[in-house]
């Protein structure tokens, strides 16, 4: 039995900006700093540190070395690195957390997605020998998995403008987000395709962006914050690569993480889903069986902001920040790795 | 399943990526000082520390430093630890002979520039505490080639090497703390 | 970490290294070695409750997070995947990701897998970072071996004998990648030199290989087929690469590490409770210089302990009996190799290259610019 009394009691992020001025570092220092200051942790008290991170998104080998600067790695420290979205490096930290012989951590994830052209970037991420090769970018595969619903009767073009309408206006009230404003479904559905079926707004943006997350466990957490968010549950799984092998319209994985994870279905005053591309919040919100009527993305979500390796991380941290401020009392967070949501996790969050 | 051998179903796939990021500030900043041949760092306000090229922050620290830490340092220093590279070949690889690859702490300075070559002076006679001055291009052919905000501190094309000043080898004491 | 449940490894399987495993793809060489682990524990794939993956940078095969595509070869569908990467550290720091999984009692069978096919890809370039004028692996360690030789006095030969020593001992150990009948201190000495000091032959070979292992608490432990090793204390630690003021020589984090599995283990004197080694030493002097650095010598007698013949392995203090990162090095796998190879003693399963009454066993893995370490001590018996 997992422990439960574990919580994000900190954190902070950038604003998901096209092209951040610094480098990743640079992004980091103040991060981390901040999410400390507002755990009321210094540095050198925390237990364990876990960095997520991708290099050929950075553009070099051993580029996520660089990151250990923001972590403060002087006097030495425990530390880890997972090359996938801070999300996971949160999960690690929370693995590590249950020993019970530490009681704080710090996690961080970032990401420029601006120096490199992602469709050029990203179908390295395929299979090498039977989808690399073939230079399918993320773009033309969330178009694949459109089709795939509209064809079954499970969405249309105008719900996926529908989620971008939301996404944008929620946007207006988060200081971090990139893509905001009144959008009319209308206008949108007027505009030509990117990769039919998908417009410019059913895409993400490119976005530069770090966030830093602060965990400590039972009266730490308690002593360090007035309102902790607790960790319910937090799973993960992963789904075949291939996608002709999947049914790209729905997300097992999704439903069986978040089971694990002990989300029964029941109210949520808040989700936050890593749907990337807008029709993916159809397939997630039918994988978690939300409750009609949950406000998912109320940060606008990944549609508003998109800095890979972060954005699973600051959904995590976007919950959190809702329960530690008293506008909710139970949230549930999902992170997505790979393409077309091969691999989730989702994190069950709750106030006392 | 094929009969073919193993070997004859293999494929290349050559994929080129390109990255491309403006210099942050801070090494905008570094990169001017090189073209006037001035050698730019940042001191940290809480540990008085002097990192060159600047970081924006102090790793030891992990405090932010702006443009008001600038300070100026000397171009010339002590070699604190050294190498002699024999190049292989490799995709990209444009080295055939071998070449010091030099730690040197620039007076003034507290962290080292890494990866400096050391000329005018045979291999074998290369040493730690060696002083050494810094070998500056001509002005109209210096340029920030090599220089990323990804770099561990390299002077781009503006510093090709250093070379001897014939002055005494400095003491073990100020460079012993510094070999990397 | 040695609180919670205790850990297991009832499996090891790794596959047999060389410069090119043109035979196999990327699936083929890891599943060589996750199903020779998994035959080893008597399991099969779906045994497994969530796996763990560890490699090296990406740019080394040129395949963004290849874990990904890599789940359908291991049967992952459904279950937790992690993926660690912590540079030459990595496969070390997978083994603990791994059992802090089963210790902490989130699952009871991991699967932790880590591996190279540098082959594919061209790990000279990654390393240089897509540059000309690229130092290669060793050139960054080289000053440091350089002021380690000056600091200690130690005689130029050592570095030699550490590399002969361990291609001996990988003449004992079918997978090893490096198979030199002929090695000696001359050929050594006469072989070119690539970062002075170190000449080619004292350096590691770049090797296709995967390692695997099957971690299960301590009931899989104790109705394992074949006797376990019991994990008895991991730990890793980072520091900053470069800074005013570190000593990159003997670099604190090892230090502090060392003592950390030490204490874990219960072990007051390394040095004498310590009946094998298996360390990260990619280029040679870096066996005594790790003596040292993880306290089983004092300052400057680690190459006297290489002097002595002590390690080698009918010495006290054998150490890398497998032939170590000099004699296989798939850069992503070599981390859990050793912590693989530590567990093959204690198990009394080592074959030709294993120690008599080996009971206790330390591993460490090194890696980045000696900033990342992992290390464990793994014993016959639960303590």
């Amino acid at each position: 039995m997992a422990a439960t009394d574990i919580a994000v009691i900190g954190f902070a992020q950038t604003p998901a900006e096209r092209r951040a001025e610094g480098n990743e570092v640079q992004l980091l220092v103040p991060t981390v700093s901040a999410a400390l200051a507002m755990a009321g942790l210094d540095r050198r008290e925390v237990g364990f540190t876990c960095a997520g991170s991708c290099d050929y998104l950075t553009g070099g080998p051993f580029a996520f070395v660089q990151n250990l600067e923001a972590a403060g790695a002087w006097p030495p420290i425990e530390e880890s690195h997972v090359e996938m979205d801070g999300a996971w490096a949160l999960y690690e930290a929370w693995v590590r957390l249950q020993h019970g012989d530490i009681d704080t951590a710090l996690v961080f994830g970032s990401g420029k997605s601006s120096p490199a052209d992602p469709a050029a970037l990203w179908p390295q991420q395929l299979d090498p020998y039977t989808l690399a090769p073939l230079g399918v970018d993320p773009v033309s595969l969330a178009a694949l998995q459109a089709r795939s619903l509209i064809h079954r009767g499970l969405a249309t073009e105008r719900d996926f403008a529908e989620v971008a309408v939301r996404s944008r206006r929620a946007a207006l009230a988060n200081p971090h987000a990139q893509v905001r404003g009144e959008a009319d479904v209308e206008a949108l559905l007027a505009e030509p395709y990117v990769r039919d079926p998908l417009r410019r707004h059913d895409l993400p943006p490119i976005s530069d962006g770090a966030v830093a997350v602060v965990l400590a466990r039972g009266d730490r957490a308690q002593a360090l914050c007035a309102r902790p968010a607790w960790i319910r549950g937090i799973d993960h799984r992963i789904e075949v690569h291939q996608p002709g092998m999947r049914d790209l319209t729905e997300s097992p994985s999704t439903t069986l993480a978040a089971e694990r994870a002990g989300y029964d279905g029941g109210p949520l005053d808040v989700a936050e889903l890593s749907a990337v591309f807008s029709p993916q919040e159809g397939i997630l919100r039918r994988a978690l069986a939300l409750p009609e009527g949950t406000d998912a993305n109320p940060s606008g979500g990944p549609l508003a902001a998109n800095p890979v390796m972060a954005t699973g991380l600051v959904r995590i941290a976007e919950v959190a920040a809702r329960i530690i401020d008293g506008r909710a009392d139970r949230g549930l967070a999902h992170a997505t790795g790979g393409q077309l949501l091969q691999h989730n996790l989702v994190c069950l969050m709750e106030g006392r | 399943m094929s009969d073919a051998p193993k070997q004859d179903l293999v494929m290349a796939h050559l994929v080129s990526l390109r990255y491309e990021e403006p210099l942050s500030r801070i090494l905008d900043r570094f990169v001017d000082g090189l073209m006037e041949g001035r050698i730019l760092g940042h001191r940290c306000p809480a540990c008085r520390r002097v990192y060159v090229p600047a970081k924006g922050y102090c790793p030891l620290c992990v405090v932010e430093t702006t443009e008001a830490d600038e300070v100026e340092v000397a171009d010339t220093g002590v070699v604190t630890g050294f190498t002699i590279i024999t190049p292989v070949a490799y995709y990209g690889q444009e080295e055939t002979e071998p070449f010091v690859y030099a730690s040197v702490l620039l007076d003034g300075s507290d962290a080292n520039l890494g990866g400096q070559d050391i000329v005018g002076i045979p291999h074998d006679q290369v040493r730690a505490g060696l002083r050494v001055r810094a070998v500056w291009r001509p002005p109209a052919e210096r340029s920030a080639e090599g220089i990323t905000n990804r770099g561990w501190g390299s002077v781009g094309s503006a510093i090709d090497a250093f070379t001897p000043t014939d002055e005494p080898d400095a003491p073990p004491e100020q460079y012993a703390e510094h070999l990397f | 970490m040695s609180s919670g449940e205790r850990c297991a490894v009832v499996g090891i399987g790794q596959t047999h290294h060389r410069k090119r495993r043109d035979d196999v793809s990327i699936p083929g060489l890891v599943r060589e070695a996750a199903l020779r682990a998994l035959d080893d524990a008597e399991m099969t794939f779906a045994d497994v409750d969530a796996l763990v993956i560890g490699k090296a940078p990406d740019a080394f095969e040129g395949i963004i997070q290849p874990e990904l595509f890599l789940a359908d070869a291991l049967g992952a569908a459904g279950k937790p995947m992690l993926r660690v990467h912590t540079a030459g550290s990595v496969g070390g720091s997978t083994f603990i990701v791994g059992a802090h999984l089963v210790q902490s009692r989130i699952h009871q069978r991991v699967l932790a897998i880590s591996w190279e096919k540098q082959s594919e890809g061209n790990a000279q370039w990654g390393l240089a970072g897509g540059r000309s004028r690229g130092i290669g692996a060793g050139g960054a360690f080289a000053p440091w071996i350089r002021a380690y030789i000056e600091r200690s006095g130690a005689p130029e030969y050592i570095g030699w004998q550490v590399a002969v020593k361990d291609r001996l001992n990988a003449l004992r150990n079918p997978y090893a990648h490096l198979q030199l009948a002929d090695i000696s201190i001359d050929r050594v000495r006469e072989s070119p030199m690539l970062w002075d000091p170190l000449r080619f032959l004292e350096s590691c070979p770049s090797s296709d290989g995967a390692c695997a292992v099957v971690l299960t608490d301590e009931a899989g432990g104790r109705r394992a087929a074949r006797p376990p090793a019991w994990v008895e204390a991991t730990s890793v630690r980072s520091e900053l690469g470069m800074f005013p003021g570190r000593d990159p020589v003997r670099p604190q984090a090892g230090v502090e590490c060392a003592h950390d599995v030490y204490r874990q283990a219960g072990i007051g004197d390394p040095r004498r409770e310590i009946d094998v080694a298996e360390i990260y030493v990619p280029f040679s002097w870096y066996e005594p210089m790790w003596l040292e650095g993880h306290d089983i010598a004092g300052p400057g007698e680690g190459w006297r302990m290489v002097d002595d013949g002590i390690t080698e392995m009918g010495g006290a203090f054998p150490v890398n009996p497998s032939g170590g990162v000099l004699s296989s090095n798939p850069i992503g796998a070599s981390g859990m190799l050793r912590f693989a190879e530590a567990a093959l003693q204690v198990r009394g399963l080592a074959g030709e290259h294993q120690i008599d009454g080996a009971r206790t066993a330390l591993a460490q893995a090194y890696g980045g610019a000696a900033q990342y370490f992992a290390m464990g001590v793994l014993r016959s018996e639960p303590r």
